[in-house]
């Protein structure tokens, strides 16, 4: 399945605790405003490629406190219709793998609802292969095994461009799950 | 249980020594990705102070309202941590050898205001110390702005602290304190914070920077023993007011206003007014301020007049051991 997706700013209103709710109320805009998709399914099983608009890559930032990470990730509901912009709930989980530009491995990732996502090392065969050339990302995860995605063929991506001081809940995302 | 233990700096007592300072770093922040970081500073007021404009750069309004605070910048609101040439000052075996300098351009630094200060000179000059650490704030701004509920502030004794394990780095902290005493650290992607020396609190032992103080300037103690120095000072005796009350996060560190002689005219005749302007320490400590230090003054003319004064004795720390009451079945002596 190919196809190009017009991606949003989750509400920063819902967001956890007093402080970004109110200091990033203005913010509505995503930073990334659509994404290519390309996902393919073989024995071999997943094969999730993102392509995305990235003026500036920011890959490394372990020298300026000021510096964010570009980064991306795909979730799956592990119950179909899971909520999607506010992470799942206890009882519906979401499951995910994460991508960040300073790292040789993706993350596994698991949510359970805002602020909630639990990272942990990736396993075996999960890869990521990424190229930035003329201020695009060129991202393609390669991952034997997603069970969630298996099951319930949904799939949802965020992007987090670090130029533009995007990490956590200042993401651009799919408005909902892409039905596969 | 919910304790609030606490801290006092008699800002009349401040050498600007930094004994605190390297007290704490040498203790805690030696890392690389934090050695920019100062979980204490000791900075020179008035001043920009360390980080630079921190006063501004918070995230409160001064009516306690949220606003989006600001990321400082390593090189020129932190300072990045000095490299000196030691190899061709000190151990260069031929040719000139070179002044001891840093090898790279400077901008900034933990207190790099030193000794400016305002004031026309010789008629009104001032400055004083300000030394500076987490407030362990009642509400604190950090912990409100964490989307992970990676802060917490323990029960036992208020100590806030961040749980690193939790920590996704996002540093909405760093943006949020009023007081910018969220250090974030790129080389683990963490952010860092004073712990106010939980382990040795948990040894009846006080934070390293009180008990390295060679002013004996710092009390520590909890808020609720009225046998402890801090209610004694903050709610007995009033007069050790908190730093910025009107960022409204609740600071549990306490400053007892420094007092100041007075200014000269243009022909040295003295004007009866202090040479730190009240309004200046009205815009650090608030109004309370005023009544602080005319309590302070009133105490000080009482040991004058040698009626004696249980605040003065106090302050002036004759007997050390009473600048700290930790909890005392475990409280003990070391350094
Ligand atoms: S001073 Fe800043 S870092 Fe410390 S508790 Fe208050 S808000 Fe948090
Ligand atoms: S050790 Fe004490 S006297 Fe020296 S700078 Fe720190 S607070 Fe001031």
């Amino acid at each position: 399945m190919k196809t190009t997706v017009t991606l949003i700013a989750p509400p920063t209103a819902m967001q956890p605790g007093g402080y970004i709710a109110t200091a990033y109320a203005d913010r509505s805009q995503p930073g990334t405003s659509r994404a290519d998709l390309e996902v393919q399914e073989s024995t071999a099983g997943w094969t999730v490629a993102l392509r995305w608009r990235a003026p500036q890559a920011v890959i490394d930032a372990t020298d300026n406190p000021r510096q964010f990470i570009d980064g991306a990730a795909l979730f799956a509901p592990t119950v179909k219709d899971a909520p999607w912009i506010s992470m799942g709930t206890p009882d519906m989980p979401l499951e995910g793998v994460l991508w960040r530009a300073d790292r040789a491995q993706p993350w596994r990732v698991s949510a359970q609802g805002l602020g909630s996502v639990q990272r942990a090392e990736a396993p075996a065969g999960w890869t990521t292969a990424a190229r930035y050339a003329n201020g695009t990302w060129q991202l393609t995860f390669t991952l034997p095994a997603f069970a969630a995605l298996t099951v319930t063929r949904q799939l949802g991506f965020a992007v987090w461009q670090g130029a533009q001081s995007e990490r956590a809940g200042l993401k651009s995302v799919t408005p909902g799950w892409i039905n596969l | 249980m919910n304790r609030q233990l606490a801290m006092v700096l008699d800002l009349n007592k401040c050498l600007g020594c930094q004994t605190c300072t390297v007290a704490c770093k040498k203790l805690w922040n030696q890392d690389q990705g934090t050695d920019y970081a100062y979980w204490n500073n000791v900075e020179t007021a008035p001043g920009k102070g360390f980080p630079r404009l921190w006063q501004e750069t918070g995230g409160r309004n001064a009516d306690g309202s949220v606003k989006r605070g600001e990321i400082p910048s390593l090189d020129a609101d932190y300072g990045r941590a000095w490299k000196f040439n030691h190899d061709k000052t000190f151990f260069k075996s031929n040719g000139p050898r070179e002044w001891l300098k840093p090898e790279s351009g400077t901008q900034w630094g933990p207190n790099w205001d030193e000794d400016h200060g305002a004031g026309a000179y010789p008629q009104e000059n001032h400055y004083f110390y300000l030394p500076r650490l987490c407030n362990h704030c009642t509400h604190p701004a950090c912990l409100d702005a964490c989307p992970r509920g990676a802060i917490e502030k323990r029960s036992d004794n208020g100590i806030v602290l961040v749980n690193q394990d939790q920590c996704h780095g996002y540093r909405f902290c760093v943006e949020a304190c009023p007081y910018k005493k969220v250090y974030f650290d790129p080389k683990r992607q963490v952010s860092t914070k004073c712990i106010f020396c939980l382990p040795r609190i948990e040894e009846g032992v006080a934070p390293a920077c009180a008990r390295q103080c060679p002013g004996r300037l710092r009390f520590v103690g909890f808020l609720d023993d009225p046998a402890g120095p801090i209610h004694k000072l903050v709610n007995e005796y009033k007069v050790a007011i908190p730093l910025h009350p009107e960022f409204g996060t609740g600071p549990n560190v306490y400053y007892v206003p420094p007092l100041s002689p007075e200014g000269i005219d243009d022909e040295g005749r003295p004007t009866g007014k202090p040479r730190i302007p009240p309004a200046y320490l009205e815009s650090l400590f608030g109004p309370a301020v005023h009544d602080a230090m005319a309590r302070l003054a009133a105490e000080r003319e009482k040991t004058t007049r040698g009626e004696g004064s249980a605040v003065m004795d106090l302050l002036i720390a004759y007997d050390w051991s009473k600048n700290f009451a930790l909890d005392d079945a475990r409280t003990r002596e070391v350094i």
